[in-house]
C-alpha cells in the first residue's frame, strides 16, 4: 500500500456541533481549541487514555446548554478570565466555555467545602485553589450532574513551598456525565492528601495529574469507587516526579457490581533527577458479579536508578468462604456481603486525617452498599 | 425423635461430580454427645459442612432432619438461626471487621431471625466479657479483626467463645482439638462443658482421642469412606487410639 494515509473527515456528533457553535469566532487558543475538537472530536475509545471510557459515545445528543453551580463555604477571592491555555482538549473547553475562573486562597487551618451541582445539559467550569507557603488547609468538594448532564470541570490545584493540603472529593448521586481534570502543582516539602470517593455515574471521568517536584514533597492519592450496575466510573492519574527525594503513595479500591464498569489508570512518571524517590502504587478491586467490569492499566516509568517504587494490580471476587463463615454465625447474606465489601473499600476512607470527613464518607460508603442489595 | 436424625445421606461436591458421604446414617438424641472419629479424607468435614447448608455441597440423596424439620432447603442462615453451629476446622480471617461488631452482628441477626429482642450495646458487653473469661480471651483479642493475626489455639478458643455467646442447640465441632496444647485444650473443653445441658447436643468430630478425655461422649461413631462404619461407647475411642484405623478403613 502506498504511503499517503487518508483521514476521513470525522462525523460529528450532536454534542460537538454545538461545542463547535459556541467558539464560533473564537480566538488565540480558543480558536485553536476550536479547531482540535473539529478534527478529533470529544475524548473516546481511539484515544488511548479514553480507550476504556468512550466519551464522546455517551456524550453524543447533549446540546443544549446547562449550568454548573458552585456554592460554598465562602465565595472566591478572585474571578480571573483564563489566560494560558491548558493542554488537554476537556480543560481547554473548560478554560474556553466555562467563563472566568474562581480563584480560592487559603489561609492557614481553613476548611473549604464547594458543592458543585450541574444541570441537564452541558456545562463547563473552572475553579483554581491556592493553598500558599506554609499554609495548612482542607477541601471537600462533592459534585453532583442531573439525569441528561455533561458537566466539564477543570481544577488547579497550587500547594506553595512547605504547604499541606487535605483533599477530599466525593461525587453523589450522577446519573449524567461527570469529567473533572484536576491539575496539581506541588511545592517543595509541600503535602497533598487526596482521597476520592465515587459511586460511579453513566460516565464519570476523574483526572489528577500531579506535578510533583520530589523535595521531601508527599502526596497521597487515594480512591473508592463502587459500582452499581449501569454506573461507570473512570479514575486515571498520572504524577511526573521531577526532584530527588520525593514520596507518593497511591491506593485505589473498587467494586463492581455486574454491568457496571471501573476504570483505574494510573501512571508514575520519575525522572532522571528524581533519585531517592519513594513511589508506591496499588489498584485492587472486588468484581462483585460476573458481568462486573474492571479495566486497570497501572504504569511506571522510572528513569532515576536509586528508587524504590513498586506497584500492585488485584482483581478478585468475594471469598466465599468468608461468606459461608458469616452465614453460619446467623448473618443473612446480603449482610455478609456488604460486610465484606465495606471491610475492603474502607482502607482509603480510614486514611483520611478528619475524623468528621472520615466518618461520612464511611457513612456514605454504608448507604451506597445498602442501595446495592 | 432424636434432635439431628441424618438418614441414607449422599453428597457430592464439584456440582455432582464427586460423592463423598455415600448413605451415612445417624441420629443424636437432645441431651447427648456424640463424637465422630475417622482418618483423613474420610468425609467428617463434608458432613460438617452439608449439615451447615454451604453453597457447593450437594445432598444428591437422603436427608437431614434436625428436631423434626426438614433442613435440606434451608440457607445457613436459617440453619444458624434455628440453632445449628460449627465450630470450623479451619476458622477463616476477615480483614477488617472487628470480632466483637461481628459477633455481637451476628448474635441480633440470629435474635432477629428467631423474632427475640436485639441485645442492647452494654447487654451484650455484659454477655461477652462474662464468657471471655472462661476462655481466657482478652478484650484486646476482641477488638482485633476476625481471626487476623490468631494463633491455631487462639482461633479455636473464639470459635467456643462465640459458641458460648450464641448458645446454639446444637454443636458440631470439626477438630477443635487440633492445634491446641494441653492447657489450650483444658480451657477449650471447659467451654464445650458448659455448653452441655440436656436441651442441646453435640457432634464432636476428632482424630484423637485425647479430646475425649475432657469432653466424655456418650456415644462413638467410626466414619471411613463417607459412611459410619461403626458406633459404639466412649471404650470405641480407647480402642481406636490403640490400634488405629486400618480395621474400619478396610472394612469400609
Ligand atoms: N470442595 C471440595 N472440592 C473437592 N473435593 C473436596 C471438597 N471438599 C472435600 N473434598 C474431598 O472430599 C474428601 C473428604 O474430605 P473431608 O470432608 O475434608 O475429610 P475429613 O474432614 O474427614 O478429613 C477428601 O478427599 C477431600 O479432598
Ligand atoms: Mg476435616
Amino acid at each position: 500500500m502506498g504511503g499517503i494515509r487518508m483521514t476521513l473527515p470525522l462525523k460529528l456528533t450532536p454534542a460537538e456541533t454545538a461545542l463547535l457553535d459556541a467558539l464560533d469566532g473564537a480566538t488565540g487558543w480558543r480558536a485553536a481549541t476550536r479547531a482540535a475538537l473539529e478534527n478529533r472530536g470529544l475524548p473516546n475509545k481511539r484515544d488511548e487514555a479514553w480507550k476504556w471510557t468512550d466519551l464522546r459515545r455517551l456524550t453524543g445528543n447533549i446540546t443544549e446548554a446547562g449550568t454548573i453551580a458552585i456554592t460554598g463555604t465562602r465565595e472566591p477571592d478572585a474571578k480571573l478570565p483564563i489566560r494560558h491555555a491548558p493542554t488537554d482538549i476537556l480543560p481547554r473547553l473548560a478554560g474556553a466555555l466555562g467563563g472566568e475562573a474562581r480563584i480560592y486562597t487559603l489561609s492557614e487551618g481553613e476548611s473549604l467545602s464547594l458543592e458543585v451541582t450541574a444541570s441537564v445539559g452541558v456545562g463547563h467550569a473552572i475553579y483554581v485553589v491556592e493553598v500558599p507557603t506554609g499554609v495548612s488547609a482542607q477541601v471537600r468538594e462533592r459534585l453532583s450532574v442531573a439525569d441528561g448532564g455533561f458537566a466539564n470541570i477543570a481544577v488547579l490545584y497550587r500547594i506553595g513551598e512547605g504547604a499541606s493540603l487535605d483533599r477530599i472529593v466525593s461525587i453523589g448521586d450522577c446519573p449524567g456525565i461527570l469529567a473533572v481534570s484536576s491539575g496539581v502543582d506541588l511545592g517543595e516539602g509541600a503535602s497533598l492528601r487526596q482521597t476520592t470517593l465515587t459511586f460511579g455515574g453513566k460516565l464519570v471521568r476523574l483526572e489528577t495529574h500531579l506535578a510533583h517536584p520530589g523535595a521531601k514533597a508527599e502526596a497521597v492519592m487515594d480512591a473508592v469507587y463502587l459500582l452499581a450496575p449501569n454506573r461507570h466510573a473512570d479514575l486515571t492519574t498520572t504524577a511526573t516526579i521531577s526532584g530527588p527525594e520525593g514520596n507518593l503513595s497511591q491506593l485505589t479500591k473498587g467494586a463492581v457490581a455486574s454491568h457496571g464498569h471501573g476504570v483505574f489508570q494510573g501512571k508514575i512518571h520519575v525522572e532522571r533527577e528524581a533519585q531517592r524517590t519513594d513511589a508506591r502504587m496499588t489498584h485492587r478491586a472486588l468484581m462483585l458479579g460476573d458481568r462486573a467490569e474492571i479495566d486497570a492499566k497501572p504504569e511506571l516509568e522510572i528513569y532515576a536508578d536509586d528508587v524504590q517504587c513498586a506497584h500492585g494490580n488485584a482483581l478478585g471476587a468475594i471469598d466465599e468462604t468468608a461468606l459461608f463463615y458469616m452465614r453460619q454465625r446467623g448473618l443473612p447474606e446480603a449482610q455478609a456481603r456488604a460486610i465484606l465489601i465495606r471491610s475492603f473499600l474502607a482502607e482509603p476512607l480510614d486514611r483520611i486525617r478528619d475524623p468528621q470527613i472520615r466518618d461520612s464518607l464511611l457513612e456514605d460508603l454504608v448507604t451506597g452498599l445498602e442501595a446495592l442489595s | 425423635m432424636p434432635m439431628l436424625e441424618i438418614s441414607n445421606l449422599h453428597a457430592s461436591v464439584d456440582n455432582g461430580a464427586k460423592p463423598i458421604l455415600k448413605g451415612l446414617d445417624l441420629s443424636v438424641p437432645k441431651g447427648e454427645v456424640h463424637a465422630i472419629m475417622g482418618p483423613n479424607g474420610s468425609g467428617k468435614s463434608t458432613l460438617s459442612y452439608v449439615l451447615t447448608g454451604r453453597d457447593g455441597y450437594d445432598v444428591t440423596e437422603g436427608k437431614v432432619s434436625f428436631e423434626g424439620e426438614d433442613i435440606g432447603d434451608l440457607e445457613p442462615e436459617e440453619r444458624a438461626a434455628r440453632g445449628l453451629y460449627l465450630s470450623f476446622q479451619y476458622p477463616v480471617e476477615i480483614p477488617g471487621v472487628p470480632t466483637l461488631t461481628f459477633i455481637r452482628e451476628s448474635l441480633n441477626a440470629q435474635r432477629k431471625a428467631r423474632g427475640e429482642e436485639e441485645v442492647s450495646a452494654p447487654d451484650f458487653m455484659r454477655l461477652i466479657r462474662e464468657k471471655a473469661a472462661i476462655l481466657n480471651v482478652s478484650m484486646d483479642m476482641l477488638k482485633r479483626p476476625v481471626n487476623v493475626g490468631f494463633s491455631g489455639g487462639e482461633k479455636k478458643r473464639m470459635e467456643i467463645l462465640q459458641a458460648l455467646v450464641l448458645e446454639p442447640r446444637f454443636l458440631i465441632l470439626d477438630e477443635t482439638d487440633s492445634g491446641l496444647d494441653i492447657d489450650a485444650l483444658k480451657v477449650v473443653s471447659e467451654g464445650v462443658n458448659a455448653l452441655r445441658s440436656p436441651d442441646r447436643a453435640m457432634l464432636v468430630i476428632t482424630h484423637y482421642q485425647r479430646l475425649l478425655d475432657y469432653i466424655a461422649p456418650d456415644k462413638v461413631h467410626v466414619m471411613s469412606a463417607g459412611r459410619i462404619v461403626a458406633s459404639g461407647g466412649p471404650e470405641l475411642a480407647k480402642e481406636l487410639e490403640a490400634e488405629g484405623y486400618d480395621k474400619y478403613v478396610r472394612a469400609a
